[in-house]
Parts: C-alpha cells; structure tokens; sequence
C-alpha cells in the first residue's frame, strides 16, 4: 500500500524514495531517440521471444483444433474438420464431468486452504520462538513432488492396507474405501490437495500478516476492541489483498490439478474423480484424438482466461494491481 | 598338482565330463551363431510385472554376443506415448518397439514399422514361435492380419490372464480345478470368508486397459465378443447380446456376492497383492505374476497357488483376451540399426533364450519351451495351463482406433462394477458409443437392437 493510515482513518501519500535503476540515468528514460526504428529494433527480440515461446504453440494449436489428424504411410493425414471438434465438445460425457469435479474440487480444495492457511498464519504470526523450525514443518508438503504425494496417500488411503483404515479398525470402525467409493473418491482428493497445498496459503498469508502495520493494533487496543473484533474489521481488511491474490494463484492452479488424480483415482469410479486435465490427457493423449484435443485445449486455455482476467479484475478492485 | 590324463587313465566320468562341456559350448555357440555383432540398439519397454525377467534375458543376449541394447523403462501409457513421439519423428529415437496388443495395430496401419523381410529376406519366424491370434502379421492392402500379410514383429510376451486359486484350499475340500464359471462361482462362494480372505478378487478400476482386460475372459468364455468378425473386416458390435449380458451379470454377481467390497476400485497390482497376502481365494490375472506367488519376500502364500485356463461356460471353450506384447522394428531408424534390432529378435526367438527368459520369471513365446522338461518342475506349474490356453485366446483389437474403444469399455464397465449402471443399460450404451467410433472411423459395422 502507498501510503499509511492516519488516526482519522484518511491515507496519507508516501513521499516517493524511489531511485532510478542502476544505469537508467536521464539520458537513458527521456533522451532515447523518438525513431520507430530504434524501438522496434531493441523491441523486436524480446517480441520474437514471447512470439516463439507462447504464441506460435497456441497459433498451432488453434490452428490444429480446425482439423482431424490420423497417421498412414508414416505420415500425419490432416482432414479439415471445421467447427466439428467444437461441436463434438458439447457432447462429451467426460468433458462435462470434468467441467463439473473441477469446480467442484476447485471450489472446496481452494476454500479449505485458505481458511486453515489463514487460521494457521494467525496461530503462527506472534510466535517469535523456533520460527525456522515451525516454518520449514509447515511448508514440507508443498516440496514434495506431486508424485510422491499420490504415492504417500495411495497407501495411507488404501483400503485392504491403509494405516488410515487401520486407524479407524482400532477404535472399531468398518474400513473406509476412500479412493474407489464415489461418495468419497473425489472429498479424498480434495483432502489431500488441501494437506498439499495449505502450506501455500499460509506462507503468503503469513508474510501478509507480518507486513501489517503495529500501530493499528495498537490503536485498536486502546479503543478496547476483542480480538474477534480486531480480526474481522482490522486484521481481514487490511489482508483482503493478500486474500484475493492469493484465491487467484490456487483457483488457477486448481484447474490445473492433474497428478493427484492420475496417481488416486485414475478419474474414477466411474467419473466421480474426472477433472479436466485428466480429460484432456485421456482424449488427446490416450486416445490420440489431436484435433479434438487441441480443441478443448483451446477451450480449457478460454476458460483459465476468463478466471484469470476476473483475478486480475479483483485484483484491481482490491488495490493491488501493480 | 594334477597329472596328465594318459589314455588309460580317461575314465567314463571324465568323458561325459568332457562331452558335456563341449555340449555347453556347442550350445552357447549355436545361440552366439544365433545373432551376428551389430550396432547398439534402444529397446522402448514398459514396466510390468514381466519386466524383470526381461532385462536379465537381455543381459544375457549382451553376454553372450557382445552386442549392445539400451532399455528405456516406461509405465504402460508413458511408453505408448514414448513410441508415437519417436515414430512420428523425423528420425526414430527407439529401434525396437514393444507393443501391447492395444496399440500395436496404430503402428502397422501407421505404416511405423518396417515389415521384417525387408531388412532380411531370409529371416524366418521360428515355426515354434506363438503367432497369437496371427497378430504378428499384416496385410496392408487388405487392413487385417493374416498369416499371408508380411511378418511385422516377434513376439516378446504371450500374455493373458490364468485363473490363479488357492490349491491348498482346493485340496482340503477336496476339489479340482474348476473348468466352468459355474463350478468357480461355487467355489468362490464357498471359500468367501471376508475381510480375511475373500472368494475372488477382481480388477474393476478404469485405468488405461484394467477392467475390460479382467473382463474378457468372461466375455469371450461365455460365447460373447466385441466384434462380429474382424478377420473378415466385419466390425458389426456384438457387445450387447445375450452372451455379453449374461457375462456381465456374471462378473456384477460373483463380485457382488463373493468378491471384494472394493471392486471398482482395484487394479492389477492391489489384486495381485489379495493373492499374494492370502486375502484372495481366486484372481484371473495376467500370467507373469506367477514369480510373485513363490517369492517368500512378496507372498504369504508359497507354493499353496495353483494355475488353470480361465473357466468358459458349457459349449464353449477357454477364450483369454490377448494382452500381448509384440516387438516391431521403427521404419524411420538408420538400416544399420534395424539389422542391430533384428539380430536381437532372432536371437530371442530361439527355444534356448527363451528358456533362459523363464528361468529369470518371465514367459516363453516359443512353444519347444512349453514341451521341455523344465515345463515339469514344480516352480513353472503355470506352463502347461498356459500352453493350453493360448491356442484358444483371442486377439481383441485389430483397428488402429482401439484405444478409443477401450475407454469407452474402461469407463462403462467400471460404471457398472461400480454399481451405479445396471448390465443391460452399461452394455447398451457402451455398444452405441462403439458403433458411433467405428462409424466415424468409416468401417463396415452395424449394431444390435438394445437389451431390455
């Protein structure tokens, strides 16, 4: 935030300290020749960087979405298909259940890391004594690899062997089939993505926390306010950037989510775990289906934008846009 | 210090001594002769239980020619991926490929593998050699494999799935081997003690070819099949008739009534692990598992598994689905390195390494190694099942397109194992989806009127 909140509440402008980047000196920002020339030629590298790194790739794969591939000869035959693969995209059983499981992991896995990743940063944020140690147990999970993840709670949550299942045999509980039962499969996964990602949210909401400034809360002391009363109209709203960035990073993220199905459920039973990427691996990858496969690439990438500008949007709203 | 041998002292012992190092070493030599020294070669595989045994047969073809392979290890859909990257490539970076017997046919009718006689016109496929379902053939102008087409690979491992069942169990009630579903539903029920031991353990997941290759055996044992005819290019879906109904009420009833509370959920390796632990009274599983089941470090079970051909109904006979692996040589790989590939192959064929390949716990794809003494022994009991299963399994998929028609399979059979999906409807659906692919794909088909 530019600036500090005085007692009446009203935001007084910070006096700007900022220095010109080594190198930068006046000639550098306002004396550069005003010749299109120049500019496209300092420009045109870094353009034809990005042009070959992130533009082509997509150009390609729209390009191909418009066509059927199929392989004779040793050879790629290409068929125009027209709109078809798109067409054929609102017929999919799989698509549809993935659009569905997505926002529905989406939705909980992302709540539920920032709710336990917020509540642990209050916990964490006044604990001065073994900070390293505290910290570096809490963020464990998020280095994991997402493959050992799958394989740690594979057998945690296997059925026959599983020392959570084992768990609930002692205090005398019939076994659980958390992974293969549709009523649970897809809560599992979220339970583990929440595990593996919690630590995420609570490393930005705790550097968050630690950037606040004191002399609110002080203030708010002096006013007699609780500590329900200090966190609800002090603590949230002045975290409510470092909410949303940090909703837009895991919501994004989550709509990637891919090795933890692959390596839990396969998708399954029956779709109850299908998510999108899965789809998209199973259609274009598995099935070797290229068209119809850059096709709802295409669409997947559509929809990611379409979230990431609401972020970006929100981001704005809540004041920090860069 | 040992004396000469004079020709007095040359006793009968020291003879046969002699004679039977010169055997050795004829032998060795014949194999040797076998596989001329060529380049090294890259050799694409996947991780499977029969993996092992594998590497140790190539280590021993490295032995015993001097020759050079690189393996690169894959999980199953890594290595099919692995496969189209470097045959769709300019320049192949694998020479041989091994292909399962869901994807082999994208390869011959891709056109990615180069037909064995024209690298070497004299080769010739040992006549022992399985040819399993003739799927080492291919007719390209005619899209079907034929033993008139032209020898497109070799078989590396003839894989289908045996009953495995409790032979310590069989013998304390006193029966046998059970030959028909009815006589395995019985026995399932008989031995269903769950949740310590449970009377058959099926694979339900939906996982790149999982529960429609449990599923098959059943299918085809019970007269049914996917396709009408597709030697004859016939692809008429036959999915939903009587016979594949009643098998799939079979596979619901028997899981419902003797199996795993879990069977929507399990794959290869967790009902494998029933069976190892003791958990299972019976699994149909692929045969390559059978070195699990005598490893004191991987089974509670030692020595108490017994193998027999899958059960059929009466009027029918034993009928796995062949979840095979063949090995073809890539068409876009420099000559020196097809020859390098080839060598390999022809010296895999052979009775002797192929042996070697089921002392190291893998399966022999000649069938001289199936009338071997060693075949007697108590460790490779599975042989004689096995060799008697083969001539009736069933190569399931001969369209390059198949892999869509195995998820359709994958994702309706679990729906129904799942219970969410009554038999009929599952098999009504799965049928439309399949005869929608092979319209699209535009082959002769035609579909049955739905079940009620």
């Amino acid at each position: 935030m530019d600036g500090s909140v005085s007692a009446s509440g009203q935001v007084a402008p910070r006096p700007n300290t900022r220095t010109p980047a080594p190198g930068l000196g006046a000639d550098a920002s306002h004396g550069a020749p005003d010749d299109p020339v120049w500019r496209w030629a300092t420009l045109s590298p870094a353009l034809l960087m990005m042009l070959l790194l992130s533009v082509l790739p997509l150009a390609n794969l729209f390009l191909t979405s418009f066509y059927s591939v199929s392989w004779a000869g040793g050879r790629a035959v290409w068929m125009p298909a027209g709109f078809a693969n798109y067409v054929a995209l609102a017929h999919d059983d799989l698509l549809r259940a993935g659009i569905v499981n997505t926002l529905i992991f989406a939705i909980f896995a992302v709540g539920g890391q920032m709710l336990l990743g917020f509540m642990l940063a209050l916990l964490c944020v006044r604990v001065n004594r073994a900070r390293t140690l505290y910290r570096t147990i809490f963020i464990l999970p998020i280095l994991i690899p997402g493959i050992v993840v799958g394989a740690i709670w594979k057998l945690l949550l296997n059925f026959d062997f599983g020392f959570v299942n084992q768990i609930i045999g002692l205090v005398g509980f019939d076994p659980v089939n958390w992974l293969g039962a549709k009523e649970t499969a897809l809560a599992s996964v979220i339970l583990v993505d929440i595990w593996h990602w919690t630590p995420f949210c609570f490393l930005l909401f705790l550097a968050g926390l630690e950037s606040l400034p004191l002399d609110i809360y002080e203030a708010t002391k002096i006013d007699g306010a609780t500590i329900w009363q200090e966190l609800i109209y002090v603590t949230v709203p002045m975290m409510i950037p470092t909410i949303v960035v940090t909703f837009a990073f895991r919501l994004i993220l989550a709509f990637k989510v891919f090795d933890e199905v692959y390596l839990l459920t396969g998708g399954g039973p029956g779709t109850s775990t299908e998510v999108l990427s899965f789809t998209l691996y199973q259609r274009f990858f598995r099935e070797d289906k290229t068209g119809y496969g850059a096709a709802m690439s295409m669409s997947i990438i559509f929809l990611v934008c379409i979230l990431l500008i609401f972020a970006l949007s929100a981001r704005r709203r809540a004041g920090t846009a860069p | 210090m040992r004396e000469p041998i004079t020709k007095r002292g040359l006793t009968r012992r020291d003879a046969l001594v002699g004679l039977g190092a010169i055997a050795a070493g004829l032998s060795g030599k014949a194999r040797i002769a076998a596989a001329a020294s060529v380049v090294p070669i890259t050799i694409v595989i996947n991780q499977s239980p029969w993996f092992d045994s594998f590497r140790k047969t190539v280590e021993l073809y490295e032995k015993e020619t001097g020759n050079k392979v690189e393996l690169d290890v894959n999980p199953f859909a890594g290595s099919l991926e692995k496969q189209r990257n470097s045959v769709r490539a300019g320049r192949g970076q694998y020479d041989l490929l091994i292909m399962n017997g869901g994807w082999f046919a994208e390869m011959y009718f891709g056109g990615f593998i180069e037909p064995i006689n024209d690298i070497d016109p004299s080769f010739k496929l040992d006549p022992d050699v399985y040819t399993l379902g003739d799927t080492v053939y291919f007719d390209a102008a005619r899209k079907i494999m034929v033993p008139t087409g032209k020898l497109m690979s070799v078989p590396i491992s003839p894989l289908i799935p045996l009953l495995y069942y409790r032979g310590d169990l069989y013998k304390e009630a006193g029966l046998k081997a059970p030959e028909t579903f009815a006589e395995l539903e019985a026995n399932a029920q008989r031995f269903h003690k769950p949740p310590g031991r449970y009377g058959i353990v099926q694979r339900g997941a939906r996982g790149p070819a999982s529960v429609s290759y449990d599923f098959y055996p059943y299918l085809f044992g019970f007269g049914g099949s996917i396709f009408k005819n597709q030697a004859a290019s016939d692809y008429s879906v036959m999915l939903n008739n009587e016979a594949g109904l009643t098998a799939l009420q079979y596979y619901l009833r028997i899981a419902k009534e003797a199996g795993h509370p879990q069977t929507a959920s399990l794959e290869q390796a967790e009902v494998i692990q029933n069976m190892a632990t003791g958990k299972a009274a019976h699994i149909m599983a692929v045969v390559s598992a059978w070195s699990q089941m005598d490893d004191p470090d991987k089974s509670a079970v030692v020595d108490k598994v017994e193998f027999a051909p899958a059960p059929h109904a009466p009027g029918f006979s034993t009928a796995s689905g062949l979840g095979h692996w063949l090995g073809g040589i890539a068409k876009n790989i420099p000559d020196d390195r097809k020859r390098g590939a080839l060598e390999f192959l022809r010296w895999f064929q052979t009775k002797d390494a192929q042996l070697a390949n089921a002392r190291f716990g893998g399966i022999p794809i000649n069938a001289a190694s199936y009338r071997d003494p060693m075949s007697q022994e108590r460790k490779f009991r599975w042989m004689k099942p096995l060799a008697d299963s083969l001539q009736h399994a069933v190569s399931v998929y001969q369209f390059p397109e198949s892999s869509e028609v195995i998820a359709i399979l994958e994702l309706g059979l679990n729906q129904a194992v799942a219970r969410n999906v009554e038999a009929a409807p599952s098999l009504n659906d799965m049928a439309a989806q399949i005869y929608g692919v092979m319209t699209k794909y535009g082959y002769q088909t035609a579909k049955l009127p739905p079940l009620r």
